[in-house]
């Protein structure tokens, strides 16, 4: 029994200590609360991320208060908060390893679709380097490479959520055009026919012949 | 889409059994450059992730319940749908699963969970999602196997795989740029035309009233 717990705690730990970076890019429908949680698996890691609130009812006024975002760490203590936005990308530094929160809050109650992307970038230190003998400085070198290459990543995935957004504005805008313009040109012929037809009739027979 | 309660509890003292444990980290580190996100089921009610994916993008996602209360896995339906409504993967009553699959159209990938409410949990229940696309999808290990690499030179590989993706990321937000400011001229220049059209409407719509009021009143032998 103490053996095999053994093994299983030696498989745990090289599986630690295999690199393991998160990428999380996916969209939530946020109704009233929204969180989403990740393992921040080492303490001093980095992460980062964005979010765009894709799919907002288009008749949003500028005095929407907007969405929150709220990054709550394993202690409970709010890390991070972002009130009243649309869209924003964040960074921060994790003090110590966990489960971390990450809630939007919708405050009206039409639902929106926020596009989220979290990135946890660990980089070996020192530290990780004396204890790992598997490790050596290029691994550092081609960790921080990578993290570079995660940041375009992201990015990208801001810049591609965005396009998202802007695409769903212009599609109503034209169908806005589309349908308005139409519209008003029936309501000009209709207004003016039945100008016509109040005329004609006030200068009807069976009404008083010069009453008007 | 789906209805959800107000979140309050943060699943903060878990007890996870070393297996599961272990299995998730299997699950986190097989593909190191992965989804994995934790997920809160309500106990009624569905909750959904989607994400938008063009065409011919392989996507490949795990998925695993961890429970919070007392070590039981309480067991959730999946149902994976493509844009165009088709249904690629429904399993109900499991635990665990894995489904992947190549984007035919482009579009909105919806992937809903809810709980089979046959089981008697009390709590919330906590979905582990691994959700892969594109590059992070990729296969490395048989990548490896086949070239013979190891070490340094895959890391590399990946790093190589990495910049090609951004690459073709790119040229595809320069299409999309591209699609978006064509739609944006188009209904500039309509705009315009609508405009005058509306003003050469009023003008024609006008003018045929007044033509017809005084016919009008020269037949009634008022002017």
């Amino acid at each position: 029994m103490e053996q095999r717990r053994g093994e299983m705690w030696a498989l745990m730990c090289f599986l630690l200590l295999n690199w393991v970076s998160n990428v999380s890019s996916l969209s939530v429908t946020v109704t009233d609360v929204e969180c989403v949680y990740e393992y921040v698996l080492y303490e001093g890691d980095t992460v980062s991320g964005n979010f765009v609130v894709v799919d907002h009812d288009i008749f949003w006024s500028s005095d929407h208060p907007g969405i929150d975002f709220i990054v709550t760490s394993p202690g409970g203590n709010i890390i991070h908060s972002l009130k009243g936005t649309a869209g924003d990308k964040f960074e921060f530094s994790a003090q110590r390893s966990g489960m971390y929160k990450f809630c939007f809050h919708n405050a009206y109650t039409t639902p929106e679709t926020v596009a989220f992307h979290i990135h946890i970038g660990h980089i070996p230190s020192e530290q990780d380097l004396a204890k790992d003998e598997h490790l050596n400085p290029i691994n550092v070198k081609i960790a921080k490479l990578r993290e570079a290459l995660e940041s375009v990543t992201a990015e990208q995935k801001y810049l591609k959520a965005r396009d998202t957004l802007h695409r769903h504005t212009n599609e109503s805008t034209r169908k806005s055009v589309i349908g308005y313009t139409v519209g008003e040109y029936i309501l000009l012929v209709a207004a003016s026919v039945l100008q016509v037809f109040y005329i004609r009739r006030l200068f009807s027979k069976s009404v008083a012949y010069n009453r008007v | 889409m789906l209805a959800m309660k107000r979140d309050s509890n943060v699943p903060k003292a878990m007890t996870i059994s070393p297996s599961l444990f272990v299995m998730l980290l299997w699950a986190l580190s097989t593909a190191p450059v992965g989804d994995a996100i934790w997920l809160n089921l309500p106990k009624t009610g569905t909750k959904c992730v989607s994400e938008e994916i063009h065409s011919n993008v392989v996507v490949l996602a795990d998925y695993v319940v961890v429970s919070v209360d007392d070590g039981q896995t309480a067991p959730v339906a999946v149902k994976v749908t493509s844009p165009y409504g088709n249904d690629l993967h429904h399993r109900e009553n499991v635990t665990y699963g894995r489904f992947a699959f190549t984007t035919e159209e482009a579009g909105n990938y919806l992937a809903c969970f809810w709980s089979d409410n046959h089981s008697s949990a009390t709590g919330e229940i906590v979905v582990n999602i691994d959700w892969k696309t594109g590059i992070a999808a990729k296969d490395w290990e048989s990548v490896a196997r086949k070239e013979k690499l190891e070490g340094v030179e895959l890391e590399l590989r990946k790093l190589e795989g990495a910049v090609e993706a951004i690459h073709e990321n790119l040229l595809y937000l320069k299409s999309r740029e591209v699609e978006m400011r064509s739609m944006s001229e188009t209904t500039n220049a309509r705009v315009a035309w609508f405009s005058i059209m509306s003003l050469g409407t009023c003008i024609v719509v006008s003018g045929l009233q007044v033509w017809y009021l005084k016919r009008f009143f020269q037949k009634k032998k008022l002017i």
